[in-house]
């Protein structure tokens, strides 16, 4: 159990009852103690494979082994050792910060007592230690998610699977998340989270795969995926018309997108002779990122 | 490989994941006591002093009895089949649908049934409790008139299983939470008339009394009547049959198809 990946996914397929198919043959390893993410637009598969990861949701066909286990034979074995933060809130909303985890903690057969110092360690690691005795309803979404963090925490994890752990939350909630998924990596726990924010992908994670329709299009290290897949300069022109009067020529892929039209080089030079011929405030030039990679392999099209 | 790491990850045996989940809804539970534990002896109070005050002075003596000490023995049980059956409908289906409890105890180290089983658990617990403040309401009255008739207590118990069972097989299969209002309108609210709790059932017609028979709510109040020592049509061996048997078939089911629910 030792050598083997914290979770091993190989050609796996889901079709829901219904007959869609959300997932089409995905396959990826995660190894002890890193951090990999899961990209996609909406409706690629992303929470389909999470939930298929604790058998909340049954695959169709293909194989899966999480910490050595497969999933439809030993769920539970599965969920004792992982933590699990669930898309949606979903806390006692009858019963406060402390009762919540208490409640909890006997999910995993822990004792209110054997507890107390972990609450409290955990609450304190996620800065909630002031809100002890406060109803769920009193609580910001920011100290709800922590609070899921913390839950999830609360068995002492090998692993810790995050399906969308800052969607919704401000920069500052949602750095303060970042600080300490980082240091939770840095303590040796195996991290698999899916985000629809680039900027966290990119920070965050060792690796990641991109998904589209159900199967895995890029997988890779950020920074690579970004040298590897993409220009590594955009011109963006705000205004369409003020591009009509352009001419241009060399190694430079232009892209129209509704309004706005962007130009990508691997040379700087290229594009700020582009620019040259614009006002300013018409134009932005800048590196690629993540975010023109995902773009670029999924496409522009709205997926919902 | 498998045989070797399984002992090695210290999952908790079936009885305490059970156990934690009726820990969870006694928690919540009672975390509002008051609003929760009022009205049930509230209910039967207000039902006492109607009857006795109203209907029981027209209305002299049934099967034998005073009227009133006729309809206390059924009492017992009708609340607990009110509580369960509204614990798993609205209950179960807010859980469900609304706040996603069980999306959040799904990620702990429970599987569907176990959390299905741990709520009939608790439903039946909850059965037993109301039970016993009717049967307290009751000695106030005087109306208790054997100490067998704290039966009522774990008959309560069993009421709630088998009422908690056929809620959840029938909000497995709900989409609207307005649709319990036909559950209610339609199958509990003639329960309590034709269940032998305000009248016997030995005056209905020979053709109806098959149906009385099939009726759940039947056999634990005849169970009761019985404790109390009023007479019964059925008897006692039909009554502890069906309930043996009733309670099991339609819990599985009602785990079962709530599974579908909860795992995709």
């Amino acid at each position: 159990m030792s050598d083997a990946p914290a979770i091993l996914v190989r050609d796996v397929r889901k079709t829901y009852s219904g007959g869609f198919e959300a997932v089409r043959g995905v396959s990826f390893e995660v190894q002890r103690g890193e951090f990999f993410g899961l990209l996609g637009p909406n409706g690629a598969g992303k929470s389909s494979l999470m939930r298929m990861l604790y058998n909340k949701s049954v695959r169709t066909s293909g194989l899966i082994e999480v910490l050595g286990f497969d999933p439809l034979k030993n769920e539970l074995e599965i969920k004792f050792l992982s933590g699990i933060v669930p898309q949606d809130d979903n806390l006692d909303v009858d019963l406060d910060v402390v009762a919540n985890l208490q409640v909890y903690a006997r999910f995993y057969g822990l004792g209110t007592r054997a507890t107390r110092a972990r609450i409290e360690e955990l609450l304190d690691f996620l800065e909630l230690g002031e809100k002890k005795k406060a109803k769920i309803r009193e609580l910001s979404g920011g100290m709800r998610r922590r609070l899921i963090i913390a839950r999830a925490l609360l068995n002492d994890p090998k692993l810790l699977i995050l399906d969308e752990p800052t969607t919704g939350l401000d920069p500052q909630v949602r750095h303060l998340i970042w600080d300490k998924l980082r240091l939770l990596k840095k303590q040796g726990l195996t991290l698999m989270l899916t985000t629809h924010y680039m900027e966290e992908a990119f920070q965050l994670c060792d690796r990641l795969a991109i998904l589209d329709h159900g199967a895995a299009v890029l997988e890779g290290r950020p920074i690579d995926l970004v040298k590897g897949h993409i220009e590594a300069y955009v011109l963006e022109i705000i205004q369409r018309e003020a591009s009509a009067a352009l001419t241009y020529a060399g190694p430079v892929r232009r892209e129209t997108i509704q309004d706005r039209v962007l130009f990508f080089s691997n040379s700087a030079a290229e594009l700020e002779a582009i620019a040259a011929g614009l006002n300013p405030g018409d134009f932005y030039l800048r590196q690629s990122n993540l975010e023109d990679v995902f773009l670029k392999t999924t496409g522009r099209s709205i997926h919902d | 490989m498998t045989e070797i790491t399984k002992f090695s990850v210290p999952v908790p045996s079936l009885a305490r994941r059970l156990g934690s989940v009726w820990w969870r809804h006694v928690r919540v539970y009672s975390s509002s006591l008051f609003s929760n534990a009022i009205p049930p002896f509230l209910e039967p109070l207000i039902f006492l002093a109607g009857i006795g005050l109203g209907l029981g002075r027209y209305i002299v003596s049934m099967d034998g009895l005073p009227y009133i000490q006729f309809l206390a023995v059924g009492l017992v049980l009708t609340s607990a089949m009110y509580t369960a059956s509204f614990e798993n409908t609205f209950g179960t289906f807010i859980r469900l649908e609304f706040d996603k409890v069980y999306d959040g105890m799904q990620a702990a180290s429970l599987t569907a049934e176990n959390l299905m089983w741990g709520e009939l658990l608790f439903t039946a617990t909850k059965g037993a409790c109301f039970a016993g403040a009717v049967l307290i309401i009751l000695s106030c009255f005087g109306l208790i008139t054997t100490p067998w008739m704290l039966v009522g207590v774990p008959l309560g118990f069993v009421t709630a299983a088998m009422f908690g069972a056929i809620a959840m097989l029938v909000t497995s299969a709900v989409s609207n939470i307005n649709h319990f209002n036909f559950y209610f309108t339609l199958f509990i609210s003639p329960l309590f008339f034709f269940s032998g709790v305000v009248f016997p059932l030995s005056q209905l017609p020979d053709g109806l009394r098959w149906v009385a028979a099939l009726l759940p709510l039947t056999h634990p109040v005849e169970l009761m009547r019985t404790a109390a020592g009023g007479h019964t049509v059925f008897g006692p061996v039909f009554n502890l049959v069906y309930l043996a048997v009733f309670i099991p078939v339609v819990g599985t089911l009602a785990v079962k198809r709530m599974r579908k629910r909860l795992v995709s």
